[in-house]
């Protein structure tokens, strides 16, 4: 089937089998191999994509249903200002997911930023999908809060400016 | 830098790989169909060179021929132009397997032994302690896909794939495919091997995937799931103490089964007989390392080369010397220690004032004593499952990653040039690293040209062909430290007495190492687990460490990290971290000049040891990592010889 979607900002029409996971069209389609893993839903949690700037785990998520939707990957999210924010959180808290989980926990963290989750046991549970044991719970805590924090100022920056 | 891969994905093959179902046995039939051009099958005698990858003095084929060591061998890889038309077509390759009775023989090496003293025979006066340590195989996919992709361009190949060792890929699939390794580019893609994943098996998927763009003359990619494997390892001591519980003589046996082939375990033993030599003195001592084959996936080194391991059997046999002795862990291991350790053959008498340090540092926080006081006197209480809570401690010393010997093997050269620019330019072979390299620039520009570390430049392959190796790998770079220390010094004399440009030539035999290893930086943990009464799940509740090292370049990055090797290795052996998880780290620095080297194989060896302690005391001297819900179950209802 033909569909029709954004990805990275391109406007696509892809001819793809309708129940392709979105992990495999980007890796296959899109050639991004570094920032998506597909472990054949397996519940790696490395595949964290945005799709209308919400994260979903993209081996989850069939091709019918990015259909007319805007899916931003890492590869595109790392140079926005919003990963600034959340990299001056990590710096702020002092602590780095590894590099096989950067990618996903980044855009879990711009998702609870984003919507100003502020309650740790959501926190925790929305960012136990990613099966890294790379960073403690108190830090993960520490950075959405750091993040909300430096997301709020620079808004604040923006609208006194404007 | 040469070009990455620029072709459309319409246009190259995609390949899937055959894996034996089992290991141990023979291929009675592997039947292939007809298949059509857009299709290459390729077997172990279809590679056109070598079909063997060789990894420090270990050897094992690229694609299996006629015996199937392991579970998960590769016995065919198949292309085809897209991964939907392989995995169709796979379902009409058919293997046929026969069972061996014996193990298809790898070379084993030869156990290594090390002692010093004479036990007295007359002294029979002495209480005798064991202990028995166990780590269990692990084999595992890593859940995480990754690709390697081959394509020629012009006389040139190209290797796209995720490599802890670039070197390694080279030298493969020049044997291989007969490809002259300077016209071999390899390009790396961003990985994490926590386990060392990525050193052996992209260098075996690299040279098939390269024979298969040299037989269909397009690029061609082959996908598969990561797997590692960790070594089974067997720790058997038995120590006699005197009447105050002061160890005399002990003997230690280790046995490490690597899987179906064996890699680097000459240096494998000489690391684990670093971990097995204890910190305290005795009259005399036995240690021998012994390493065994069996039909499970080859062994990944999972960021240690076996010190940790021996590391952790140590430290757990300390604390069944305290139990025995009826003093808390912590305090028996700063009363049997004495201020300095005996100098051996394989780690150097170093001072062990700061790893008393950190022991207190650790356990005053933690309150060990009394934790472990109050959770022995509970343990009694309890009937049937005990108090199901545990808090244990473990300390020593970071080694520098390679042994003396094997860096000899190796080998390095290395030119450091003052130019007539009053700038330093140095040229390696040596394995480096980015972050190493600025604290080298930073100490040869003290020396030379103070104030201007820009000024020391060392000279870039480029990206593609810098090896950094893995961090477990990482001796040359303890160890040429020293060196260039004392070339910088030489050169800043003679470019005042010399016509510019001086240079200094260096090798590895240039510097007289006493150790196998040097001893860089040392800590203590305190590791606290409960086990859930109702489901029997071990969790860790808490970790308290204290590290100090000599100098601290990032203290964010060194925190991080160990941070992050506590977490998995509680985790990769089957603790469960709650969200209320909590490690408390301390990291000092003693200003000393050494390079750390092998923060993690540390902190994993200490994790290790800790944890096991821990259990211990909740479980008693049955439990082995990793641990489960099963295995706690099986602890507590059956027989020991059943266990």
């Amino acid at each position: 089937m033909k569909i029709d979607c954004t990805i990275d900002g391109k406007t696509l029409t892809l001819s793809l089998n309708s129940d392709k996971p979105l992990s495999l069209i980007l890796r296959e389609n899109m050639g991004d191999e570094g920032y998506v893993n597909h472990c054949s839903g397996r519940m790696c949690g490395l595949c964290a994509v945005l799709v209308d700037g919400k994260a979903v785990l993209s081996c989850m998520v069939p091709a019918f249903e990015i259909r007319g939707k805007t899916v931003t990957t890492f590869e595109s999210f790392r140079r926005s200002k919003e990963m600034k924010d959340i990299e001056k959180a990590y710096e702020a808290v002092g602590a780095y997911p590894c590099t096989d989980c950067y990618a996903s926990r980044s855009l879990i963290f711009h998702s609870l930023i984003d919507e100003g989750v502020t309650d740790k046991n959501q926190i925790l549970k929305e960012l136990s999908i990613v099966r890294c044991h790379c960073m403690d719970a108190a830090s993960e805590i520490k950075i959405v809060q750091k993040g909300i924090e430096i997301r709020r100022k620079r808004n604040v920056r923006r609208t006194q400016l404007a | 830098m040469a070009e990455r891969k620029n072709f459309s994905r319409y246009n190259m093959r995609c390949g899937i790989l055959l894996r034996a179902p089992e290991g141990q046995c023979r291929i009675t039939d592997l039947s292939i169909p007809e298949l059509d051009s857009r299709y290459l099958a390729l077997t172990g005698n279809d590679i056109p060179g070598n079909n063997t990858f060789s990894f420090l003095s270990g050897n094992m084929p690229i694609i299996a021929k006629e015996t199937l060591s392991y579970p998960g061998q590769i016995v065919l890889a198949l292309f085809a132009p897209d991964y939907e038309s392989a995995s169709l077509m796979m379902r009409n390759i058919k293997l046929e397997t026969e069972h061996l009775e014996d193990a298809v023989p790898v070379d084993v090496p030869d156990s290594l032994e090390y002692s010093w003293g004479e036990r007295q025979e007359e002294e029979s006066r002495y209480k005798e302690v064991t202990s028995h340590f166990t780590l269990e195989h692990i084999g595992r996919p890593t859940r995480r896909i990754y690709s390697v992709t081959a394509w020629l361009d012009g006389a040139n190949m190209h290797i796209e794939a995720p490599t802890e060792w670039v070197e390694l890929v080279r030298e493969t699939v020049e044997k291989a495919t007969g490809y002259p390794k300077r016209n071999i580019t390899v390009h790396t893609m961003p990985y994490t091997a926590r386990h060392d994943e990525y050193l052996i098996e992209p260098a075996i998927l690299a040279a098939i995937a390269a024979t298969a763009a040299i037989r269909s003359g397009l690029p061609s990619e082959i996908r598969t799931e990561g797997m590692y494997s960790r070594p089974e390892i067997k720790v058997d001591r038995t120590t006699e103490t005197d009447e105050d519980g002061k160890p005399v003589y002990e003997t230690a046996v280790m046995t490490v089964d690597q899987g179906a082939f064996l890699f680097a375990s000459e240096e494998y033993q000489r690391q684990a007989m670093t971990g097995l030599i204890p910190p305290y003195p005795l009259k005399a001592f036995r240690a021998s390392v012994r390493i065994a084959s069996s039909s499970n996936y080859p062994a990944a080194f999972c960021g240690s080369l076996g010190y940790s391991e021996a590391l952790a059997a140590t430290e757990y046999h300390i604390s069944r010397l305290a139990d025995k002795s009826g003093v808390t862990p912590a305090l028996y291991r700063l009363s049997i220690e004495k201020e300095k350790r005996k100098f051996t053959d394989y780690i150097p008498g170093y001072d062990l004032e700061e790893t008393k340090k950190c022991i207190k540092k650790a356990a005053d926080e933690a309150s060990y004593d009394r934790k472990w006081a109050a959770n022995s006197f509970q343990k009694d209480e309890f009937g049937l499952l005990g108090y199901l809570r545990g808090v244990g401690i473990s300390s020593g010393v970071g080694i520098s990653g390679f042994s003396t010997t094997l860096s000899k093997e190796l080998g390095f050269s290395l030119m450091m040039t003052f130019t007539q620019k009053h700038n330093v330019t140095v040229n390696t072979s040596a394995l480096n690293h980015p972050g190493t390299i600025k604290i080298w620039k930073d100490r040869i520009a003290e020396r030379i040209i103070p104030g201007r570390p820009e000024g020391v430049m060392f000279l870039d392959h480029g990206p593609d062909t810098i090896d950094t190796g893995p961090d477990v790998l990482s001796r040359l770079v303890a160890s040429l430290t020293p060196q260039l220390e004392s070339a910088a010094k030489r050169l800043s004399v003679l470019k005042d007495t010399e016509k510019l440009p001086v240079s200094i030539r260096l090798d590895a035999e240039n510097t007289y190492y006493p150790c196998e290893f040097e001893n860089s930086g040392c800590g203590a943990i305190v590791a606290e687990i409960i086990i859930e009464k109702e489901s029997m799940i071990p969790v860790a509740r808490n970790v308290w460490a204290a590290f100090a090292f000599p100098t601290i370049m990032d203290e964010t990055s060194l925190r991080n990290s160990i941070k992050r090797t506590i977490m998995m290795t509680l985790s990769e052996n089957g603790m469960r971290l709650p969200a209320d998880f909590s490690i408390h780290l301390d990291i000092s620095e003693t200003g000393t000049e050494d390079t750390v080297a092998s923060v993690q194989q540390l902190a994993r060896g200490l994790t290790l040891g800790a944890a096991m302690n821990a259990l211990a005391q909740a479980l008693g001297e049955k439990a082995v990592l990793p641990i489960n819900a099963e295995r706690i179950n099986r602890i507590f209802t059956t027989e020991d010889a059943d266990l």
